[in-house]
This record gives structure tokens, sequence and C-alpha cells, in this order.
């Protein structure tokens, strides 16, 4: 399985990683991952979550040091015990969560910590602008002013604040963790446009991202880890998508999704032209009894909203939405769970789960009116409803009073799948409901998912897996900026054609740029 | 990413003594009965049925605001209100009554709603506009003492009828009467924030409100009411405070608002929301009084007296955290 990663360097390596390990409290997060960077290439780092990506730039980045292994920049080994000594090395790294001040201006930000000093240690001021100016004309950027403030802006200009950041404190490897995750399609153009120019500088870019089209967009080379170890690292060229996904899952795809045949019902949710400025526009949809419908779409196209506006977390403000033929108005969560709606969310820790309460109080948190009766909770009662669930749902816990948020990811969401399906709902709403699960506990999900169908339960799944989307879903939905823009049926629908239809408009903004 | 916060972490190191006695409402009656015991036996006149009754009727006025801030604070909110609505409910009653001509029982009424009414206001404030409880009840602490002062003209009213001062000063059954009604305000609580799905929403907002709102919890009819119950509560309390001293005042209840917190907190509830119980609450309130009145026996000056009950509480915070660490394993 394994390839040897330096077989096709390009150019000398600027950084050389060698045979990392990391533990921590009851987990090997990598054992023995090496990794290369050559100047002027990007080399793309993917693989499921929890599979030490993370892990491994904040070794890079001088975040936590390796239990073993060594990092080597232009060939000579480094200590990175700290951010700072990283900085020293000519790492910088950019992490998903931007981290400027959003008070200060754009020269002040980018010279944070190091700015140029005039006589008596006063700021030079006119020298920080000049330098910034210098930055900003390098990248060919004319649309940001040094003195704008940075809160102002735009994610996508904030990520140029923090690129411009990494270039003056000259960087040579540049890290981007998921770059593109809250970027609007415009601003991944540009963010390409600056990576190409970074390239042609000899910068050595390494990537992370979820998204396989902007590997192939971007990257030369790409390096898949998977539970912690490395197992291949290949010329973009030499691969694609199908065998990505392979190497990152590790079986095949079929294996992974078994979504059984059975009759699609009457239909359950009927939304038409719905309003919720401004990310819900216009939406018409039908799911089914029996249906699982996929809605596909990039991070920041309106899924998640479309769903919240759904359940009444945020309510309509135009449009019509029938369940079971049945005219509702849904106003808060309360009415939309009175209704049979559930939602089990996509941030789970914030949204999903009360970490600090306990299993049992968890699962029996939305269905407290099933277990209480005259407002006074019967024990008995409550300690059946999460013992069924826990035995259904295959929870591993050592208890019905164990923490909840001490569970691991898999466990968690079986417990806010759980804790909805204690109401017996008639639609089901998952968004992300595999995200950040171990491979093992998202088999299980799927499983559970095509019995629920099976049982007559309309579902209605957000997700940005596309193989997810593919393997589960009867119909698909695909929604950029706000609207459905494509249906696919089962049988119709492909990789590739849902891939256009979800980045359809940033063709167009390569065209207006 | 999640890989490090989602590892389920090895089980609590192995428990050699039962979780009840390290829960910290029981470590601070622990230290309560040492308190009792060595201050006994200091003074003579301290542990006395009388004298414990006695303090009992003093705390009540404390005791019937900390209930309902016991379940304000457990949802992660606070009400710093209070005082000021015991002075403004305390002036309404006399005003109502001498000045409108009420009935005194149409005047306390009257009282308990507006009490009601000045902690409705917070509470819609604080769910519709989204403002932050601490500010919100800062502001009508000056608001509602504001009010009090401006309709008493430093002017106060006396002279109620006798039947009036039966809560205050006269016992029922050989207890003082008013500490029957805080006894009676304890059990409720206390059922309600253990048994009911009431109480339980209160533990679900403190600890995430996001996640209890998405799980169909009436999140802000929730907060809404708890805020009410809390300026009913010092409506109450407001009456109980004239019946007794037989005079208002505008100043009335000033300062009350730390007294019922820092009982709260002292017994053990979270000032971050999502733990806490009425149990805690009332171990609090009476190491608060009992120390008070024992060190004042003993002969202690009352500036020292706040000094110690100062270091009691940040020891029972340290006390507290430690114990937290050791249930989380760390």
């Amino acid at each position: 399985m394994t390839t040897d990663p330096h077989s096709e360097t390009p150019a000398a390596p600027v950084l050389l990683v060698r045979a990392i390990e990391k533990s921590f409290p009851g987990v090997r997060a990598l054992s023995g991952v090496s990794f290369d960077a050559a100047r002027g290439e990007v080399h793309a780092l993917l693989g499921e979550n929890g599979a030490g990506k993370s892990t491994l730039i904040k070794i890079v980045s001088g975040v936590f040091p390796p239990d073993r292994g060594e990092v080597l920049v232009d060939g000579r080994q480094v200590d990175l015990a700290r951010p700072d000594d990283a900085r020293r090395a000519g790492i910088a790294t950019i992490y998903q969560e931007l981290l400027l001040f959003p008070e200060l201006t754009v020269a002040e930000n980018i010279f944070m910590g190091h700015v140029p000093r005039a006589a008596l240690g006063r700021i030079d001021w006119r020298a920080m602008h000049e330098k910034t100016n210098a930055l900003l004309a390098s990248l060919e950027i004319h649309d940001l002013r040094a003195d704008r403030v940075v809160g102002s802006l735009s994610v996508g200009n904030r990520q140029r604040v923090e690129i411009l950041r990494a270039l003056s404190q000259d960087a040579r490897i540049l890290i981007m963790d998921e770059p593109t995750a809250a970027l609007t399609e415009y601003d991944v153009t540009r963010l390409f446009d600056i990576v190409r120019k970074l390239k042609a500088r000899g910068v050595a870019v390494i990537y992370i991202s979820h998204r396989l089209d902007e590997i192939f967009e971007i990257a030369d080379r790409v390096t898949v880890l998977r539970d912690g170890a490395h197992v291949a690292t290949k010329r973009v060229a030499d691969t694609d998508a199908a065998d990505l996904v392979q190497l990152m899952v590790g079986r095949r795809i079929e294996s992974l999704f078994p979504k059984i045949t059975v009759p699609i019902g009457q239909p359950v949710l009927e939304v038409k032209d719905l309003e919720r400025r401004p990310l819900t526009k216009n939406v018409s949809l039908t799911v089914c009894a029996g249906e699982i419908v996929g809605l596909s779409g990039l991070v920041g196209s309106g899924r998640s909203e479309l769903a919240q506006t759904i359940f009444g977390v945020t309510p309509a403000d135009n449009g019509e939405i029938r369940i079971a033929g049945q005219k509702v108005d849904i106003r808060s969560p309360a009415q939309a769970r009175s209704l049979g709606v559930a939602y089990v969310p996509e941030d789970r820790g914030t949204q999903g789960l009360v970490r600090p309460m306990t299993v049992r109080e968890n699962f029996s948190l939305a269905a407290l009116g099933k277990v209480a009766f005259g407002g006074f909770i019967d024990r008995g009662a409550e300690r059946k409803l999460a013992g069924d669930g826990v035995k259904r749902f295959a929870v591993k816990t050592s208890s019905l009073e164990q923490i909840a948020g001490k569970l691991s990811g898999g466990n968690q969401q079986k417990i806010v799948l759980g804790k909805w399906l204690a109401n017996g709902p008639k639609l089901l709403i998952l968004d992300e409901p595999t995200r950040g699960i171990d491979v093992g506990a998202k088999a299980e999900i799927h499983r559970l998912m095509g019995e629920l169908a099976a049982q007559g339960l309309a579902i209605l799944m957000i997700s940005s897996e596309l193989p997810e989307v593919l393997g589960m879903s009867d119909r698909v939905l695909v929604m950029r900026e706000g609207r459905i823009v494509a249906e696919f049926s089962r049988e119709e629908v492909t990789q590739e054609s849902i891939g256009a239809a979800m980045m359809g408009s940033r063709e167009n903004a390569e065209k207006a740029a | 990413m999640s890989a490090m916060s989602e590892i389920p972490l090895p089980h609590p190191a192995k428990r050699v003594v039962p979780w009840w006695l390290l829960r910290h409402e029981t470590m601070l009656a622990v230290i309560l009965l040492i308190a009792l015991v060595v201050l006994g036996g200091l003074n003579s006149r301290f542990l006395t049925l009388d004298n414990l009754l006695n303090q009992g009727r003093l705390t009540t006025e404390v005791g019937l605001i900390a209930l309902p801030m016991t379940f304000i604070i457990i949802t992660g909110g606070i009400d710093l209100s209070v005082g000021s609505i015991v002075g403004f409910c305390a002036i309404l009653l006399g005003y109502s009554w001498k000045v409108f001509g009420f009935p005194l029982p149409l005047a306390i009424c009257f009282t308990l709603l507006a009490g009601a009414a000045a902690g409705f206001l917070n509470g819609i404030v604080i769910t519709r506009v989204k403002v932050p409880p601490l500010i919100m009840t800062i502001a009508t602490l000056a608001l509602y003492r504001g009010l009090a002062e401006g309709i008493s003209q430093a002017r106060s009213v006396r002279g109620y009828p006798e039947w009036f001062y039966f809560i205050g000063q006269e016992n029922l059954f050989g207890v003082p009467a008013q500490l029957w009604l805080l006894l009676i305000a304890i059990v409720v609580a206390a059922i309600v924030l253990d048994r009911t799905t009431f109480g339980r929403s209160l533990y679900a907002i403190g600890n995430n409100e996001t996640a209890a709102r998405f799980s169909g919890l009436p999140v802000d009819r929730v907060k809404l009411i708890i805020y009410t119950l809390s300026g009913f509560m010092a409506g109450l309390s407001a009456c109980v405070l004239v019946s007794r001293v037989t005079t208002t005042r505008s100043d009335m209840g000033m300062g009350y608002e730390l007294d019922v917190i820092a009982a709260v907190v002292l017994g053990g509830t979270s000032i971050f929301g999502g733990v806490g119980t009425i149990w805690g609450t009332v171990v609090g309130l009476a190491m608060i009084q009992l120390l008070k009145n024992g060190l004042a026996l003993t002969g202690v000056k009352g500036d020292a007296t706040i000094v110690v009950i100062g270091t009691v509480l940040i020891l029972s915070t340290l006390v507290a955290s430690s114990l937290q660490r050791r249930r989380e394993g760390v």
C-alpha cells in the first residue's frame, strides 16, 4: 500500500518530516508519518477527520512537539518547541479560524510582532505602510488598502492579510488548513491566483482540503493519511478522485453506504417558494415517506439555513410548508417537534448535545414530554427511554449517568440521533450526520438511516461528502447561493454532475474576472 | 481537529470515597457543622433553639430571593436588581396603603404584582432585546431604587394594623411565622428544580443554550418566568421585611443582591451556569447567617465578621474547584 513518498520529489525538499510519532492519552494520532515539500510546490494533505492531518501540521508549526521523529528545513534539523521557532525557520501557518486583530489596520496586522522601528524604538509608520504596499503590489492585489481596519474586511480579504503577514516574515513554507472552507467561490478563485503566484516565487505550500476538485486544480502532489498513518504520496497527474477516496477510506465505497431500496410513500414534507433572507431564496422541495433526499452544496450555499428555517429556528419570511399534506406555519423548534419534524444539527458540540449533562439527560431532552406527567419527570420512564436508546443505537457508554461530552464523536452523534427518534418523528433532517466520526460509527449511522427509511421515515440529509450523498440518496438536490439549482435521481447522479451544479457560479466568476 | 477533544478519556480515578461525600453541598454542610460546634463552644447563647430560630427569622428575606436566584444562576444569568425591587416594593406597600388608601391585603397583592412586573421587565428585555442579564439588571438596580426614592420623598410609612406584624414578628407552632413561608418555598423550589421538566430546562439552558433551543425547549419563556419569579419573591421579601421592622424606607433591601448571590454561590451553584442545587443554597444561607451571628456573639466586631465571611467564600470556591478537577479526573 505504501509508496515511497520521496520517489518523485520535483526538487530538493525545503521541508522534510521524517517518521513522526505522536500519541495523546488514549489515542495514537500519528505513527511514523513522513512528508516533504519542495520549493515552488503545492503539496496537498488529504485524509478523513481524525486521520492526523491537524496533528501533523501542528507539529510542523511548533504547537506541540512530536514524541519521535524529526523535522528538517533546508536539510538542517530544526527543533520546533514553540510556534515562534517555526516562524524563525520560515514556516507560516494559516488556520481555519484566522488569527487577526479586527480593530487594527491591514498594515498593523501584517507587521504585528515585527514592526519596522525608527529612532528611539518608535514605530516607523511610513516604512510600515510602504512595505505593506510593496507586498500588496507583489501579489497584484489592488483592492486592499493598508489603512483599512481588518474587522471591516470580507473573509477572503482577511485571509489575504494573513498570507501577506506570512510573506512579511519571509515564510518559505506556507501551511493552509482548509483555506476555502468559509470562502465564496469568487474568493476561492482569487485565493488560487495568489497560491499560483506564491508557487512561482518558490514558496512551498502545504494545502489541506476536503475538496477533491480543489486538489486537482491547484496541487502538484498529494499525500493521503489514514488513522494516523501515511497511506500514499502521489503526483496529482497520476491519480483521480475515485483513487484518492479509496485511499482515504481504505475500502470500497459501496460497502460503506448500504441504502436499501424501499417503496416510496406519500409526501411528508412539501416546501414551496420558501424565503428567509439572506440565505434561503425561493426554495421548493418534496421529501416522501421512505425516501432519503440528499442535499448537496458548498459550505455557505444555504443548506443548514434552509434546514433551520424548516425546523423553526429561523422562521420563514415567505412561502409554504406542508407536513403530511397539512399546511403549517412553523415558528419555533418546539412547534416543529410537535409536528413530527426532527433536526440533527451540523455542530454536535454546540447545537446537538448538552455535553456536560449525562447520557440519560441528553436522551430525554427533546422528548421530556414523553417521560413527564403534569410537568414531573418520571425517573423510571426516563431511564427506560435512555436505556432503550443506548441499546438500539449501540452507544458505547459505561452507564446512563456518564457525562455525554466524554464519549467519542460517533457515540455522541448516536445520542443526538437517538434523542430525536425517541419522539417518533415523521421527518428527519440530518445535517452532516457523519462529520468528524470514525469509519465504523459512520457505517452504523448509515445502516440506521437505511432502516429508518425502510420504516417509512422521510429523511432529508445534508452532506458535504459526495460519496455519502451518492451512496445514501434516492434523490439528490444541489444548492447554490440559497437556491436549489439541480435535482438528480439516484440513477443519473454522478460526482461530476453534482460538482458542476455546486460550482456553477465559479465558472461565471472566472468569466467575469 | 476533533481528534484530541473527542477521545474517550479513561475513567476518573478509582473512587475511594462515595460520590455524595465529594459533593460541594456535603462538604459545606460538614464545614457548617464544625463551625456550629466551635462557635457553640465559644458562646453558650449561640447553640440555643431560641437563637437559631431567631436567625432563621433574620435570614428569611434574603432566603426567599435566593431560591429564584439559584434558578437564574443555573441558567447562566444573574439578577442584580433584587435589592432595589425590595426597596421599590416596600415603598409601594406603604404608599398604596397610606396614600391610595388601599386596604392592606389589597396593598400586599398590589406589591407582589409590582415586584413580578419589575422582574418581568428584566426578563422581557433580556430575552427579546438580548441584553446581557448583568447589564440589564445593573440598569434596573439603579432604576428601581431611583423610583423607590422618588416615590417616597424620603418619608417613611409607619403604623400598620396590628395583624400585619404577625408574619414578621410572631411565632406559629413555636417557629417564626415567616420561616414557615421560607420552608414551604424551599420545598417547592427543590421539587421544581429536581423533579420537573422546568427544572431540567434550567440546567440544559445553563449548560448549552443553543442545544436547549435546538431540542425544542421554550428557552425564552423559561427565562421570562424565572426573572418574573425573582421579582415576585423580592416583593414577598419586602412584605416580610416591612412586617418585621414595622416601617418602610426607600433604602430597604440595599445590598441584598450581594448577600443573595453570595449564599447561592457559596452553596455550590456555578456562576457559569449549569450546576447547582436548592439544598446547596440553603446550606449557603445558613452558613452566612450563622457565621455572622456566631461571630457577633463571640464578640468579633462587624468589620472582622465581613472579613471572615469573605474568607469562607474564597476557601469554599477553592474546595469546589479542586473537587471539580477531581471529579473530572484531570
